[in-house]
């Protein structure tokens, strides 16, 4: 954690970039297996013959990596009081073992609660890039979600 | 099945799961470590007044419940589509409800449109909307799923 961002560093915006994370075709098996056991997510011999052409990772599993990201880049303990939803979600490319993840965050909206004086909420779009063995850099997915944000003063 | 033989507007009941402190604590410690998911007596001092599931531990178990009755369709005969579904996103995650430990959400899904996709005309888009209610009824859990499905063959 490099701050401790609060509802007012996060103005409309301002970009964060953060996050270095290999995925490795032992996690992306074992957590499909738990959740996603599709042949595309858990079997790397018969994902080769399939249309994707090899292992991918779950789009969940993208959207909780995502999420391990920011709580370790972006947000500390208190900085987040949870998230009503997600607007979207959209799975743009697939990730594969041995693929990096890095994250940006955008502030697309940030306004205070009147009835909590606390926080405020702050629409954020999230995009997760994955960057390949050969350092190919590519969006791999992006979704725009409104947190609750403690405020400094509070 | 293709999508043309999918009727729109019939809910389809996909399965339960149960969440207890064991997985909510282990999902969030992999993939969202905040207090309110991870710490039971920290949640008890939180907004949330105790331990509650991360969102995306809500979301990944939709898709756990799914890919389980996909298989048991087919495994029944009653299904013969293909083995692995693509999505392009979701759209419209609503966490209603904190998920306490003890929780059993049973998934819905319900078809209510029909899309064309532009560069991939041999597929269609079936858009459902899908929910996660407990034993009351109470709804803690939508959002809209989006998944390509082969057309009939010309």
């Amino acid at each position: 954690m490099p701050e401790h961002l609060r509802f007012e560093d996060f103005t409309v915006g301002r970009k964060f970039t953060f996050g270095d994370h290999l995925v490795t075709e032992k996690a992306i098996i074992d957590f499909a297996l738990e959740y996603d056991p599709q042949p595309m997510h858990v079997d790397p011999v018969a994902a080769k013959n399939d249309m994707m052409g090899g292992l991918i990772a779950s789009g969940w599993h993208l959207c909780a990596l995502a999420m391990r990201l920011i709580k370790d880049g972006l947000f500390d303990d208190q900085t987040s009081l949870g998230s009503p939803g997600v607007d979207e979600v959209q799975w743009r490319r697939p990730v594969r073992a041995n693929d990096r993840l890095s994250m940006e965050a955008e502030v697309l909206e940030a306004r205070s609660s009147k009835s909590k004086p606390g926080r405020g909420i702050v629409r954020f779009r999230f995009d997760l890039f994955r960057t390949d063995e050969a350092g190919k850099r590519q969006l791999a997915i992006t979704y725009t979600s409104p947190v609750m944000i403690r405020k400094r003063e509070a | 099945m293709f999508l043309e033989d999918i009727p729109l507007g019939h809910k389809a009941t996909l399965g339960s799961y149960t969440f207890t402190q064991e997985n909510i604590i282990k999902f969030a410690r992999e993939f969202d470590p905040q207090p309110f998911h991870i710490d039971p007596e920290a949640a008890r001092d939180s907004l949330y007044g105790g331990l509650t599931a991360s969102g995306w531990h809500t979301a990944a178990a939709w898709m756990k419940v799914m890919v389980a009755h996909r298989y048991a369709q087919i495994a029944s005969g009653m299904d013969a589509t293909q083995e692995n579904y693509l999505s392009p996103g979701v759209r419209e995650m609503k966490w209603l409800r904190p998920v306490r430990p003890g929780t059993t959400l049973t998934y819905t899904t319900e078809p209510f449109n029909k899309k064309d996709w532009p560069t991939r005309p041999e597929l269609g888009l079936l858009l459902s909307m899908n929910e996660a209610r407990d034993a009351e009824g109470k709804l803690y859990y939508s959002f809209v799923s989006q998944v390509f499905i082969a057309k009939k063959p010309e």
